[in-house]
């Protein structure tokens, strides 16, 4: 496949996925906070869909041979820039009310809370590069390679699918349970 | 039941079948990226063509040789006794159909050192132990064993014995890629058969 059609593809791959973001609502931050406050918890529900969707979707299209799950990309397992990377991430995400996807999105729309978290995330960057010999012995830490859970757990890929989409449905269930707890009527989709 | 319920109602049934229908064996890299890198700078992962030329005189049934290239090409010109698994197939199919064999030494070659080389840490990652690479590829095979010669006055034992192994490995090789395509198998048959008869003794 040449590189332009790469390219391509990853372009209107983003294209809608940008798309569905501000669709859902999610280039507004006070929904993503809404997560950490109990009051909105469509975040979790839409992600964790998508992510078992696609995990449903892969394990039978590598069954009847028509996607090869070899040549999938597994991210590497770093533990403790995993620990530390997400404390960060988790507190930018809270302190900011964006994850980077759909601040970009949010941005795109024009809002100005969005740019300046994204001068954030754009800053951060910057000093992770020039910090990185000090930093370097904490981010290479712990190296576990491209492992994956079912394997670290010794159980196949299909029963790990099926425990966590029940995982899924009960996080689904509690979610819906801290939406009615935590309710906040003044607290509306319009900005 | 509302739809969401109804969708997560689907989504466990087929999460059930997943967990019950056995999936084609996965493969990933484990190996870590400086342990590859040492593997790779090692000498023990390489083979050189006048090892590869002993193996291929002596029939040496522990060694698999792997030609990484296109089926066109290896119509055309193989090493004997060597099976092929294009490149692109290796990466598109289940490895241990193919590395799984025990303590038989899978060698790889291309035409120049890249595919080999891609194919050795690919197959190292994924813990297979029994992969090596044959230096060089083919194009080092016809330029030192197609091509050896020998001048001067003397020669010593050791040179003798290596002009010698590349003399037959070179000769088998010639002769068994002038046959057409259907007799190459039988070829190689009837060179175990006729090598037990050379042999004698007991058998």
């Amino acid at each position: 496949m040449p590189e332009w059609l790469d390219l391509l593809i990853a372009l209107l791959i983003g294209i809608g996925f940008g798309f569905a973001l501000e669709q859902a609502g999610f280039s507004s931050s006070r929904k993503l906070a809404g997560m950490f406050y109990g009051y909105d918890t469509t975040v979790i529900k839409v992600f964790f869909t998508a992510a078992i969707v696609a995990l449903v979707g892969s394990q039978f299209m590598s069954y009847f041979g028509l996607l090869n799950l070899n040549l999938v990309f597994v991210n590497e397992f770093y533990v403790t820039a995993s620990i530390v990377g997400g404390v960060i991430m988790g507190a930018g995400f809270i302190m900011g009310g964006f994850c980077p996807g759909t601040g970009l999105s949010a941005m795109s729309i024009g809002k100005i809370d969005a740019m300046v978290f994204f001068s954030g995330g754009l800053t951060g960057a910057f000093l992770f590069a020039e910090t990185y010999p000090w930093i370097q012995t904490l981010a290479n830490g712990s190296y576990k390679g491209p492992v994956k859970i079912n394997e670290a757990l010794g159980i196949s890929p299909g029963l790990f699918t099926f425990l966590l989409i029940l995982a899924a449905a009960a996080m689904f269930w509690i979610a819906e349970l801290a939406e009615k707890r935590f309710a906040r009527p003044e607290i509306t989709n319009e900005i | 039941m509302n739809t969401r319920v109804k969708f997560m109602v689907g989504l466990i049934g087929l999460g059930l079948i997943l967990a019950l229908i056995p999936l084609p064996g996965r493969w990933s890299i484990q190996a870590k990226p400086q342990n590859l890198l040492s593997q790779a700078l090692d000498e023990k992962t390489y083979f050189t063509v006048d090892q590869v030329a002993m193996f291929v005189v002596s029939e040496d049934s522990s060694v698999q040789l792997i030609d990484l290239r296109p089926q066109e090409e290896f119509r055309k010109a193989n090493i004997p006794g060597s099976i092929n698994i294009p490149y692109n197939e290796l990466l598109n199919n289940d490895p241990g159909r193919f590395f799984n064999n025990g303590n038989t030494k899978n060698v790889f070659y291309s035409n120049g050192d890249f595919e080999s080389n891609y194919a050795f840490i690919l197959a190292r990652g994924m813990n297979f132990k029994n992969t090596f690479v044959m230096k060089g590829g083919l194009n080092h095979w016809l330029k030192t064993v197609m091509n050896s010669s020998f001048t001067g006055d003397r020669i010593s034992a050791r040179e003798n014995a290596l002009f010698e192994t590349r003399t037959r490995a070179g000769k088998l090789f010639t002769e068994i890629n002038s046959l057409p395509d259907s007799l190459k198998l039988k070829f190689m048959e009837a060179k175990h058969s006729a090598a037990k008869k050379l042999d004698g003794g007991c058998e």
